[in-house]
């Protein structure tokens, strides 16, 4: 089976759903999920090259969650998509490995550049 | 010394009657300084200056009382001496004619030879005798011993004749008689062996009289003279004698005593009047002893002790006002410094938390509209990947462009939430050592091309005596970069704008950024660090830009504070401190 290209993680099901939709109609493939956990868990089952992660997530903070990511799977490009974003959450954020810190609400061409970047990169 | 000089209008004129700021009024204590000051001077001056005014009415009036207690005194004493000294002088005629007539006896007196021997020893014992002469019951001159031939004239009816003979002696008043010369007839009764009388009478000179009373006289203000019971001058007066010589004041009642009164002369002039009704132990007589002192002539010593005291007052008012003034101005200036100050302050804090709470509000607003607007992005923008995507209705231009003014409209309303959330979000602050001048130049650098093509003249004063200041390098820039940004829209075409740094003490660094552009209406002047407060066309500016700074200058310690005049400039003053984390610890 081929493991889909991005893992949305966000608590706003509604954001997340949408979201998927667009990149889907980009031709990308989707999983999404609502909260920190059951990210990990499906981490942990699968491989993602790309996951886009809010920081407010209703059970785990997402700074927390990423930095499960990157000890699991260091390969794995994580993209930060957060509405209320400081200085300070982008510092951490880039500290503990992330890819890139973008705000909403979201330029989807900045996405699909940077997702291009990194499918470049990492081919 | 001309420094000083023009300092003294400063001083009297005190600084609270210039105009104020009108939107500290709510904050002062006072709200009328003028009347405060006025008030202190008027109750330091009554406290000060009526004790003063009343001591020296007390004064005046204790001394103008002994004064005329005094000179009372003295021409009563005056009175009393001279009186002594006439009856005295009438007595001892009266006394010797008395020994005379009674050692004598009639017949020897009736011899004028006699008579004239007797009036030779009387003039040698006593003086100031004219004449002397025996007269008959009858009231004829028997004898005459004098200069006149008088013998033979009958005196029965003279009155001081009948008076004799009441009396047993007599004093006359002064008359000019047969021989037509003023003179004062003293006269004794006395007994011949056969039962009838006889009178001794002599005549007196009144020369010696007056003699006797002018050397009385002190100072060129007193006088001193007789007259009789009907106010008929008997010696000259020098100031007194009215028309047909009577004296031209009015007569003082009996009294058996020296007395002395106040009172007025004819023209007003108070005077002091001395008087005594003359009576010898021997005969009683017509005579009143006046003494007149005018007021005037003792006032002189009062009336220089009046003008010193005057002078004396008149210094130690003007010492005292000017004593006053100048405290109350001192004092109340320093009380308006101080109130002003708090007035400041509490300005200052009043908009300090008024802008928390409205950046708090902005936050959480911004905060909560913020997911919605994601979502709103996300799904218009959804909706137009169908339509581009799908190329279901890609022809259909209209409906894409609908689609994109609402992602414009999302777009636009992110910035400014992420403004806002800025505007109220306390960043991590990192400091490290930054050279203004190079920061300045930096930001200059942006607006070069700009300033360049509109023909601005940047102007940077920064000295070298600045130091490096320690704080965080990315607000500092972005706080310049803001007034900076801000001066550039405020003016115009060939305008200039001056950028200065200057030490505020050892501990903190003052920037001061001026622009000679279009200013800030008073108005304005209190709303510009409110956030969405702009008087750009709509669209055009967020009105973040400033509230955004003001937030940035807190969190660096500072403060920023804005100086405008409309159509004449702007300037904005950035205080910080040197060492940021030094300013934190305190």
């Amino acid at each position: 089976m081929k493991h889909a290209d991005i893992l949305i993680v966000d608590d706003e099901r509604r954001y997340a759903d949408m979201l998927a939709r667009r990149l889907r109609l980009r031709g990308l493939t989707c999983k999404v999920c609502y909260d920190g956990q059951t990210a990990i868990d499906i981490i942990a089952l699968e491989k993602f090259p790309m996951v886009i992660l809010d920081l407010r997530l209703p059970d785990l903070y997402g700074t927390e969650v990423l930095t499960r990511i990157k000890a699991h799977r260091p390969e794995t490009a994580v993209i930060i998509l957060t509405g209320h974003g400081t200085e300070k959450d982008q510092e951490q954020c880039m500290a503990r490995g992330a890819h890139s810190f973008m705000n909403k609400p979201l330029d989807i061409d900045l996405l699909m550049t940077i997702m291009d970047l990194i499918k470049e990169t990492s081919a | 010394m001309m420094k000083l000089l023009n300092r003294i209008p400063a001083l009297i004129w005190p600084r609270f009657h210039q105009k104020r700021d009108e939107h500290l009024n709510p904050y002062y204590t006072f709200q009328d300084y003028g009347q405060t000051w006025g008030m202190t001077i008027f109750i330091l001056m009554s406290t000060a200056l009526l004790p003063l005014i009343v001591m020296t009415l007390i004064y005046y009036q204790l001394i103008e009382t002994s004064i005329n207690t005094e000179s009372l005194l003295r021409t009563e004493r005056l009175a009393s001496n001279a009186r002594r000294a006439v009856t005295f002088f009438l007595e001892e005629r009266l006394a010797a004619l008395t020994f005379t007539a009674n050692e004598m006896g009639y017949d020897r007196l009736s011899d004028s030879d006699r008579l004239t021997e007797v009036l030779q020893n009387l003039k040698l014992g006593f003086g100031g005798l004219t004449d002397l002469s025996v007269i008959a019951d009858t009231g004829t001159q028997v004898t005459y011993a004098g200069p006149f031939n008088l013998e033979g004239k009958d005196y029965s009816n003279q009155p001081w004749f009948m008076e004799c003979q009441q009396h047993n002696a007599c004093v006359s008043e002064v008359f000019s008689g047969y021989r037509g010369v003023p003179h004062v007839v003293v006269a004794v009764k006395s007994m011949r062996p056969d039962g009838r009388f006889y009178v001794l009478r002599a005549t007196l000179e009144t020369e010696r009289l007056i003699q006797a009373l002018s050397s009385f006289k002190t100072g060129e203000h007193a006088d001193i003279f007789l007259v009789n019971r009907d106010g008929l001058l008997q010696t000259p007066s020098q100031f007194y004698g009215g028309d047909d010589h009577h004296v031209n004041l009015t007569l003082p009642a009996y009294s058996d005593r020296t007395k002395a009164v106040m009172s007025t002369d004819r023209s007003g002039q108070p005077v002091a009047i001395g008087y005594a009704f003359i009576d010898t132990e021997i005969a009683p007589t017509a005579f009143i002893l006046m003494v007149v002192k005018q007021k005037a002539g003792m006032m002189k010593v009062w009336l220089d002790l009046r003008s010193r005291i005057n002078w004396l007052f008149a210094i130690s008012a003007i010492i005292i006002i000017i004593v006053i003034i100048l405290t109350s101005t001192v004092l109340v200036n320093k009380i308006f410094q101080a109130d002003r100050q708090k007035a400041e302050t509490m300005a200052m804090a009043e908009r300090n938390s008024q802008l928390a709470s409205i950046g708090q509000l902005a936050a959480g607003v911004a905060h909560e509209i913020n997911n919605p607007l994601a979502l709103i992005n996300e799904t218009a923008g959804y909706v137009k990947d169908l339509f581009m995507i799908k190329q279901q209705y890609k022809e259909d231009t209209e409906l894409v462009e609908h689609i994109d003014t609402i992602l414009d409209a999302v777009e636009r309303c992110g910035t400014i939430t992420r403004q806002l959330l800025g505007f109220a979000r306390h960043f991590d602050v990192q400091t490290q050592p930054i050279n203004l001048e190079d920061m300045v130049a930096d930001v200059i650098n942006f607006h070069k091309k700009e300033a360049e093509y509109r023909n601005i003249t940047i102007h940077v004063d920064i000295p070298e005596t600045i130091p490096l200041i320690e704080t965080d390098r990315g607000k500092l820039q972005q706080i310049v970069l803001n007034l900076v940004n801000n001066a550039f829209q405020a003016i115009s075409n060939g305008c200039f704008l001056d950028i200065q740094a200057a030490m505020d003490g050892p501990e903190h660094v003052r920037l001061s950024i001026r622009d000679n552009g279009c200013g800030i209406s008073e108005a304005h002047l209190n709303k510009i660090f409110e956030p969405f407060f702009t008087t750009k066309k709509e669209g055009q500016g967020t009105g973040l830009g400033l509230s955004i700074t003001y937030g940035l200058v807190q969190k660096l310690h500072g403060n920023i504070r804005v100086e405008s005049k409309a159509e004449e400039g702007t300037t904005f003053v950035v205080t910080l401190p040197v060492q940021l984390k030094k300013e934190i610890q305190s």
